[in-house]
Formats: structure tokens, C-alpha cells, sequence
């Protein structure tokens, strides 16, 4: 009977991956429009294509292909809205990253290959922990070993990291860091799923109080603050933090929870505030931007003149002046769209972000199974700290925090871990009640 | 593939903006059908209730949806209305270079005079707007300047929002606003401003003063409109120099005398005292005799001007004698006022004082991103015991030092019935009354003996048949050398229209510097129908 219905499968997949296919082929017209005006710029302003640029663009179009093809013929039932989404900011990510000319054209290098095969990565990764495969990370003994291994990056990175801007950056000012939104995010959803009676019921609780689990989880997590203090990586703390006070109160609908979380965080950020000069001066900036125009609030103040020269269509893609904005491709990147693509640019980017947003939502929501709900929720959270902390930032309605704007900020390791979490999810997105695929391995751990 | 570049050269330079418009409209479209889509295929599978729980994920949506819309206004109130905020618009006309930024070209509101004379207008030369005042240093301290490297003053400061155009006012100027939003115009242009200033009678003003340093205040007393505002010395706003700023020159070009300065006012008080004497119902008379006055023998007498005088000359001045109020007032006796405010008292005299307002700052021009206030004056506290203090201030010396604006404006109440309204330099601000300083009776009582100053006292040197005048003299002994000259009053005695006030640093008597340039100011108003 399986192979009988080889092909009808194949063809059935086809058809129910239609959506994405053509919203796919409208992501790929957007993206053209985008390359073909900043080409038609730079042919303006006399300089060369080169074969290079063409590549970025045909690199775009290989990755979107090969992503519904890896679909199609894994017979991907998981969601279609994530994939034309994440693609869409990639493709976003791609163009204004290539115009603020971070890819190396000259030649194939690897800044070019980032995006298409970290995204044809997550297709694959997807196909790897689906159904219910991710459950194997989350089970047995694995949640420790996630935990355990967050807090070996951060103090490896403590130990042989190098300061740059009030920060610890590896060599080649990568940022290993960033892996900790995802095991972070596993050691947090699998241990909160596992213990959510007990956490739920302040009673049962107190009885628990000495368990191992217990003292190993909040150690753990007291041992990970203490490290992003000591690596003053307000950012990462505050993704990490909120992450996993959501991920609590969705977990066991304990309100306490948030109460106990805004106390300490309250006494967390006096402390923060107490220890980095640098988190003072950014809150002072953010008061008052103009006591000190030509200083700390110089780069605040950039982006929001590119802002304002966008105005409400923007200059034209590649015809703006970003370079004038301090570290416009990595964390002012939002103003470069809005100094470029002007207010309805920005407005259609943060739609775009609220859909794919509300779209994890809903799979949580859809989902049965409490570790893969707990963790959709962790990522969710995580995602959307990262969207809300970086925009609010640079407009600023917030002091910054220096987080990257996920999908389209520079920064490979940023990248990859995002587009790691988004396979974690497609292949969450799979797994919703009617069509579950439970393999003998996870089978047999149900039964533990 | 350089033969691109020759390839689509052709093109032509006017084809690449229609090009880039559409690139980019094609881009937009794109994007909004796909989000369109997005959206369409997430409502069509709906949340799902939690088996266990009833909290609806739809609340996070919400709240979601909130935090993302409140950064879109925030990021709106800098990118689409970042000319309501002056501080963000001077700090990208002077450290923005991206060169098509629409702060470097904003058509700034001019500023105008109440009959449309142009005292300030911007205008762009080589892409840059400058801010030109054709009028130069007689309205350096109305005026002010804007000038991107030495910030704003004066009405420039107080109006800076509305003349940027980030103050829209009506629905017309809403319009003109979404208008330059949606065509993305590189020109915004600002709000014109209307001050109540004459240009006339101020240029006129500054030329009397201009070799002096001193001050000169207009105000319709009805209305509270500022017809001048003078302060010299003065100095060129289309000019601005660092040097200038240094603060070396001693002569303060930038304090605007008129509304800041504060100064002995000397027998100008007398109006005060008059006042106070007449709503005590005062009808008697002191002695005014050349021996002068003095609470104490241990302290030196106070005595007239005339006295003085004679001295200088050699002679020998008889006294007044025993005069009555109206008499001291015209002759401006310091002995008759000085034993006057010993014998009301000092409750009375800073009761009097209180309800004139004094020691308190009264905008004349204000909106939400800067005010412009006057000083009244400072009067502080005495010791009950001190008459002698008492007896020096009754004369308009010892501790009590006001501005010029303050005389003419409880001048100006008195012109007007005792009411004292607001001066204002905005033509469109609304009229307010700061209150009754005196009853309308007391009012005309005060009014009658000014007249008298002019037609047989100490100004009778500015009588004159045509312009009935009414007003009060006053030479301010100071420790800085020769007397403050000074002279406030109105006219047309009978019917006031105009109030100025004229103060002259170390100009001498009164009756002789500051008066006959009033003079000259009310004959140049009724020239150009200021008195009608």
C-alpha cells in the first residue's frame, strides 16, 4: 500500500504545497524589483555589474527552488505561511545587505552563500526533526545537556573572547552566544513541560522544593545570568529572561510567575545599571537625545535623520545615504529601510513580521504535545524580543540594546541560529493532533 | 558586463527617475499583495483553543499588534512629523549630510509686522536655506536669530515649531502637510508669522537709540500689543560671530533691556505712590522745603532735584513749601513722596506693590516649545522697622529696581481703566486681561495728574498743542555714574492709544533725554496713524 501510494503522495504534496509555491514565485518578483533598482542605481552612478551581482540575486532564486522542491518531496506537511514569510525577510535581509555592500562580489565568497544555504539548512533541518524527532532533544536527559552546554559557550567565550564595543565577541567578532537562544530555549520548554504540574501548584511545589531537578534548573539559570553580566550582554539577557518567564506562565498559567519576574527584574536592572556605565549612558540618551547630540545619542540620531529624510516613500532603494548611520548593517539596518523604502516600507516590513508572528502563535496554540507547544512559545518569545527590543531601539521609544533585527541584520551566527529556531517550528507546525507521525522511538518514550 | 552601463546609457538622465519610481512602486505592490495573501491564508485556519486551558492566544496577537503600532507612531512623530520637534530639525541641518535630507530646505515661515513688512525670511542658495533679516539689528531681540551652529532666540525660539511647519493649526494647513508627505516634497515650507510690532515706529526707535545704550517699550494699551521692543546696544542677526558670543563686550548686546533689564526706577515709581495715596483717599499736603527729609539724623536727607541744582549753580533753592499731591506729583518732589510713603506705611506700600504685580514674570509670547517672559521687577522684603528704606523706595530707589516693559505695562493699565492687559508680540494670540490693578476711578484720578507732568511740570518741555500727552519723568540716582533717564506715558492724554516707555543707562534727567524721544516716537506714531 506505501508504495502504491508513492506517487499520489508525491503528487498531493504538490498540490497542497500550491500556496506556497505561488506566493513563492511573488516573494521571487518582489525580490527581482528590489535587485533590479539597485542595479538600475548603480549603473546611474557608473558602477560596473558584475557577474558577482547577478549571483546574489540567482543565489535567492536557487535557495527559494530548492526549499520547495525539499518540501515537496519530503512530503512536508508543515506550514506554508512560515516558509513564504521567512523567505520574504531573507530575501529583505539579502537585498539591503547587498546594498549596504557587505557581499563580496568579486567572485564567489562566503558572506554570498549565507543566505541561500543557510535557508536550503533549514529545509533540510526541518525534514531532520520532524515528526515528533524534535522530542528526542527534549527528552531523557538531553534538557541538562542543553543547559550544561549554554553555560560552557559563555564561559569558553568569557575566557578566550575579545571586548569590542562593551561587548565579548570571539574571534572575527563572531558571536557564539547566539546559540543560546535555541538550547536556552530547549533546556527552558523541556524541563518547564516535564515539571508543569509541580510548577504550576505553589502547594505541590513546596514539597519539591530540595528536588534535584528544581535546584539544578534555577542554578542553572542563576549561573547563566551571572555569565551575561559578566559578559555585559544586556541583550541576551533580556531575550533569555523574558523567554523564560513566558515560557513559565504558558506553561503552567501561574501568574505568580510574572509578578516574581518584574520584581527581579526591577532589582536585576538597578544592578545592571549599578555595574555598566555604558547601559547609564544609553538610558540617558534615550531621555534626553539631544543633551548630548554629537555623543552618545549620535548614532540614535543618525538613523532617525535617515529616517526623516525618507520620509513617508523613502529615497528609493540604493539611492539613500546610509553610510552616514553608524553600524547601519547590523543594528541600525531598520532605518536603512526606512531612510530607503520611506514609512510604507517600514510598515510593510513590521506587517510582515507581525504575520509571521502571529503565525507561530497560532501553531502553538494548534499544538498538543506540551514540550513542542513550550518550545514554539520560547521561540516565539525570542523572536519577538529580538523584533520589538531592536525597532523600538532605533526609533527610540527604548533605550538600545544593541540586538540585531533577526533575517535581515548582519551577522551569520545571528542567521543561522533564527533560521535554526524557524525549522524547529515548521517542523512543530507538522505535528498538530490529526496527523501525527509517531516513530517507534518517540512511541516508546510516551510509554516512560 | 561593463557594456551594461553604455548599453542602457541611452536611456536618457530624465528616463532614471521614472524608472526608480516605478522599480520601486513594482517593489511596494509586490509587497503589499503578499502580505495581503499572508494575511488571507492565516485567518483562514483559525486559532485553536488550548484543550486544557481558556486563555485565548488572540490576547497576544493583541498585544502584539499594540506594541508594533505604537513604535509606527513613535517612528512617526520623527520620520513623517519630525518638524514638530525644532531641537531634531537644527540637529540635522547641522550634522546631517545627506544632502537630500528636507531639513536643509525647509521654507521657514517668514516673520512679519502687523502690516506685513518682512522682518525675517529663509532662502536657499546652493542648497542650503539661510535665514536673512532685512532688517537687521533694530529687531535682533524680537526677532531673535536661527542659525544652526548658535541655536534660536528670541521669536524664532518661541515660534520655532509652527515656522518649521510641525505645527499644522488647521485643517488647510493638515492638508498642505499630507500633501508634501505623499508627493515626498524636498521644499516643506513653514507657517508664516505675524508679530504686533510697527516696523515703522521700531526702526524709528532704534535710530534714536541706537548710539545710546538703553531701551524703549510700545504697547496698545487696550489690547496689550507690542508696537516696538528696542534694546540697544544691538546686534546684527544675518552676522553671528563666535567673538560675539565670547561674552567680552561689557555693554551686553544680547540682554534685551526692554523685558530683562532691571533698574532704579527713580521718580517714574512716583505713579505707585501716587496711586497708593490716591485709593487712601490722601488729600493732604507735607512740607517740601530745602532742609529735605530724612527719618533719622544719622542718615542723609533726602531732597528735590532742585535743590541739587541750585547747589551746583552756586545759589540757594527756597523749597516748594507745603504742597499737595498733584502739586509733588508734576514737580516730582522727593520730599513730599518720601515723608507720603513713611506716613502709609509699609504694609500698605507692599500690598500695592503685590497687586502691581511686581517680582513676577509675565509671557509675551509662549507656546508648547518655548516661552518669552517679561520681568516685572524686584521689589524684596524689608525690615518693618527700616522707614528710612521705606522712605528711599517711596522715591524709586534703595532695593527697588524694575523693567522698562513693567512701567509701561502698569502704565498701560492706567491708560486703560485700571484693567491690565497681557502684552503680546503674536498678532493672533487672544487678548487677556491680567486683572483690575486699580478701579477705573482711581484710574482716571492718576491720568488727570499725568496729564499735569507734561502741561505744567517737570515734561512740560514736550507739551505740545497738537499731541496732548500724558506721562511721568524719572532721573535713577545708580552706582554705575550719571543718572538712568527715563520717561514712560501716553497718549492721547484724553483717548490713550499708545503707552512707551524710554529708558536711557546714565542719560540724565528725565525731563531733558528720555522725554523729547518719546516725544519724537508719539510724533512719529500719529504720523502713521498709530494714535488713531
Amino acid at each position: 500500500m506505501r508504495s502504491g501510494r508513492h506517487r499520489d503522495g508525491f503528487i498531493a504534496s504538490w498540490i497542497l504545497r500550491t500556496e506556497e509555491r505561488n506566493l513563492l514565485g511573488w516573494c521571487l518578483l518582489g525580490i527581482g524589483f528590489g535587485f533590479l533598482m539597485i542595479w538600475s542605481t548603480m549603473i546611474q552612478r557608473g558602477i560596473p555589474l558584475g557577474i558577482g551581482d547577478l549571483l546574489v540575486f540567482g543565489g535567492y532564486a536557487v535557495a527559494l527552488i530548492s526549499i520547495h522542491l525539499i518540501f515537496v518531496l519530503g512530503r512536508f506537511q508543515g506550514d506554508q505561511i512560515l516558509v513564504i514569510a521567512v523567505n520574504f525577510l531573507c530575501g529583505i535581509g539579502m537585498l539591503v545587505q547587498y546594498r549596504l555592500g557587505s557581499f563580496d562580489t568579486q567572485g564567489i565568497s562566503r558572506p554570498l552563500l549565507l543566505y541561500p544555504l543557510s535557508l536550503i539548512c533549514m529545509a533540510l533541518l526541518t525534514l531532520m526533526v520532524r515528526q515528533g524527532r524534535y522530542q528526542l532533544l527534549m527528552s531523557g536527559m538531553w534538557p541538562w545537556f542543553w543547559g550544561l552546554f549554554s553555560i560552557m559557550v559563555l564561559v569558553l567565550l568569557l575566557l578566550f573572547g575579545q571586548r569590542f564595543r562593551g561587548g565579548v565577541y570571539a574571534i572575527g567578532l563572531m558571536t557564539p552566544s547566539e546559540v543560546l537562544k535555541f538550547t536556552c530555549g530547549l533546556f527552558t520548554a523541556s524541563l518547564i513541560a516535564r515539571y508543569a504540574k509541580t510548577l504550576g501548584d505553589w502547594r505541590l511545589l513546596k514539597t519539591h522544593l530540595f528536588s534535584p531537578w528544581l535546584i539544578g534548573f534555577i542554578g542553572i539559570w542563576c549561573l547563566l545570568v551571572l555569565l551575561l553580566i559578566m559578559l555585559s550582554d544586556v541583550g541576551l539577557l533580556l531575550i533569555l529572561g523574558l523567554s523564560l518567564v513566558i515560557t513559565l506562565y504558558v506553561g503552567t498559567w501561574h501568574l505568580g510567575y510574572v509578578l516574581i519576574a518584574v520584581i527581579s527584574s526591577g532589582a536585576l536592572l538597578t544592578l545592571i545599571l549599578s555595574l555598566f556605565p555604558h547601559a547609564v549612558r544609553r538610558i540617558d540618551s534615550w531621555l534626553d537625545p539631544f543633551r548630548d547630540p554629537t555623543g552618545g545619542s549620535w548614532q540614535v540620531l543618525q538613523g532617525l535623520s535617515g529616517l526623516y529624510s525618507g520620509g513617508l516613500w523613502g529615497e528609493g532603494f540604493g539611492l539613500g545615504a546610509p553610510h552616514f548611520t553608524p553600524i547601519a548593517s547590523s543594528d541600525f539596518v531598520y532605518t536603512v529601510i526606512g531612510e530607503e523604502l520611506g514609512f510604507a516600507g517600514t510598515l510593510l516590513l513590521l506587517a510582515i513580521y507581525a504575520l509571521l508572528l502571529n503565525r507561530i502563535l497560532q501553531i502553538a496554540s494548534r499544538t498538543t504535545s506540551d514540550p513542542g507547544r513550550l518550545l514554539v512559545v520560547a521561540l516565539f518569545s525570542t523572536l519577538t524580543t529580538q523584533v520589538v527590543l531592536n525597532v523600538a531601539g532605533v526609533t527610540g521609544l527604548i533605550p538600545l540594546t544593541g540586538l540585531p533585527l533577526p533575517f535581515i541584520s548582519l551577522g551569520g551566527s545571528s542567521l543561522i541560529v533564527t533560521l535554526g529556531l524557524m525549522a524547529f517550528i515548521l517542523a512543530i507546525s507538522e505535528d498538530n493532533g490529526a496527523r501525527r507521525h509517531v516513530t517507534k522511538k518517540t512511541k516508546r518514550l510516551h510509554k516512560k | 558586463m561593463t557594456s551594461i552601463g553604455s548599453f542602457v546609457g541611452p536611456l536618457g538622465a530624465n528616463l532614471w527617475p521614472l524608472l526608480t519610481v516605478s522599480l520601486q512602486a513594482g517593489f511596494l505592490l509586490v509587497t503589499v499583495f503578499i502580505v495581503k495573501s499572508l494575511f488571507t491564508l492565516s485567518s483562514a485556519i483559525p486559532f485553536r483553543q488550548s484543550t486544557r486551558s481558556k486563555r485565548s492566544p488572540q490576547v497576544a496577537v493583541w498585544l502584539l499588534m499594540i506594541v508594533f503600532g505604537g513604535i509606527l507612531i513613535h517612528q512617526a512623530s520623527w520620520q513623517l512629523f519630525g518638524a514638530s520637534r525644532p531641537k531634531f530639525i537644527a540637529f540635522m541641518q547641522l550634522h546631517d549630510r545627506r544632502l537630500y535630507n528636507p531639513a536643509h530646505r525647509i521654507q521657514r515661515g517668514r516673520i512679519l509686522d502687523h502690516h506685513g513688512a518682512v522682518l525675517a525670511y529663509s532662502d536657499e542658495r546652493l542648497g542650503h536655506v539661510f535665514r536673512i533679516y532685512p532688517m537687521g539689528e533694530a529687531f535682533a531681540h524680537v526677532v531673535g536669530y536661527n542659525h544652526p551652529w548658535y541655536g534660536s532666540t528670541g521669536m524664532e525660539a518661541v515660534a520655532t515649531a509652527p515656522l518649521n511647519g510641525g505645527a499644522p493649526a488647521d485643517l488647510f494647513e493638515w492638508g498642505q502637510r499630507g500633501r508634501e508627505l505623499l508627493t515626498g516634497d524636498k521644499r516643506p515650507s513653514g507657517r508664516d508669522l505675524t508679530l504686533t510690532l510697527d516696523a515703522g515706529l521700531q526702526r524709528e526707535a532704534f535710530r534714536l537709540l541706537q548710539h545710546e545704550r538703553g531701551a524703549v517699550i510700545a504697547i496698545e494699551p487696550t489690547h496689550g500689543a507690542i508696537r516696538a521692543l528696542v534694546s540697544t546696544p544691538s546686534f546684527d542677526p544675518n552676522r553671528l560671530e563666535p567673538a560675539l558670543f565670547a561674552g567680552r563686550d561689557t555693554t551686553t548686546p544680547f540682554l534685551n533691556r526692554a523685558t530683562q533689564g532691571l533698574y532704579p526706577p527713580g521718580s517714574v515709581y512716583k505713579i505707585v505712590l501716587a496711586l497708593l495715596a490716591i485709593e487712601n483717599g490722601f488729600v493732604g499736603s507735607f512740607e517740601s522745603n530745602s532742609n529735605g527729609f530724612t527719618t533719622s539724623p544719622r542718615y542723609r536727607a533726602i531732597r528735590d532735584y532742585e535743590y541739587y541744582l541750585a547747589q551746583n549753580r552756586g545759589g540757594t533753592w527756597a523749597g516748594h513749601g507745603r504742597i499737595d499731591l498733584a502739586t509733588a506729583f508734576s514737580r516730582s518732589s522727593n520730599v513730599f513722596f518720601a515723608q507720603l510713603g513713611v506716613s502709609l506705611g509699609h504694609e500698605s506700600f507692599y500690598r500695592i506693590n503685590e497687586r502691581l504685580l511686581i517680582n513676577q514674570q509675565i509671557p509675551i509670547a509662549e507656546s508648547p516649545y518655548g516661552s518669552w517672559s517679561m520681568r516685572t521687577g524686584s521689589l524684596p522684603p524689608l525690615n518693618p522697622s527700616d522707614r528710612y528704606g521705606l522712605a528711599q523706595m517711596s522715591i524709586g530707589q534703595g532695593q527697588v529696581l524694575v523693567t522698562p516693559a513693567y512701567l509701561a505695562l502698569i502704565t498701560a493699565a492706567i491708560a486703560n481703566g485700571g484693567l491690565a492687559v497681557r502684552p503680546r508680540l503674536v498678532e493672533n494670540d487672544t487678548i487677556e486681561v491680567l486683572g483690575p490693578l486699580t478701579s477705573p476711578d482711581h484710574a482716571m484720578r492718576l491720568s488727570h495728574l499725568l496729564r499735569r507732568v507734561v502741561t505744567e511740570g517737570t515734561a512740560r518741555g514736550i507739551a505740545r498743542d497738537h499731541l496732548p500727552i500724558a506721562g511721568k519723568t524719572g532721573t535713577a540716582e545708580n552706582a554705575g555714574g550719571a543718572a538712568h533717564s527715563w520717561f514712560v506715558g501716553f497718549a492721547p492724554a484724553h483717548r490713550p492709544r499708545l503707552v512707551i516707555a524710554v529708558l536711557i543707562e546714565h542719560g540724565g534727567a528725565g525731563s531733558r533725554v528720555a522725554a523729547p524721544l518719546a516725544l519724537r516716537l508719539f510724533e512719529h506714531a500719529a504720523a502713521h496713524g498709530l494714535l488713531e
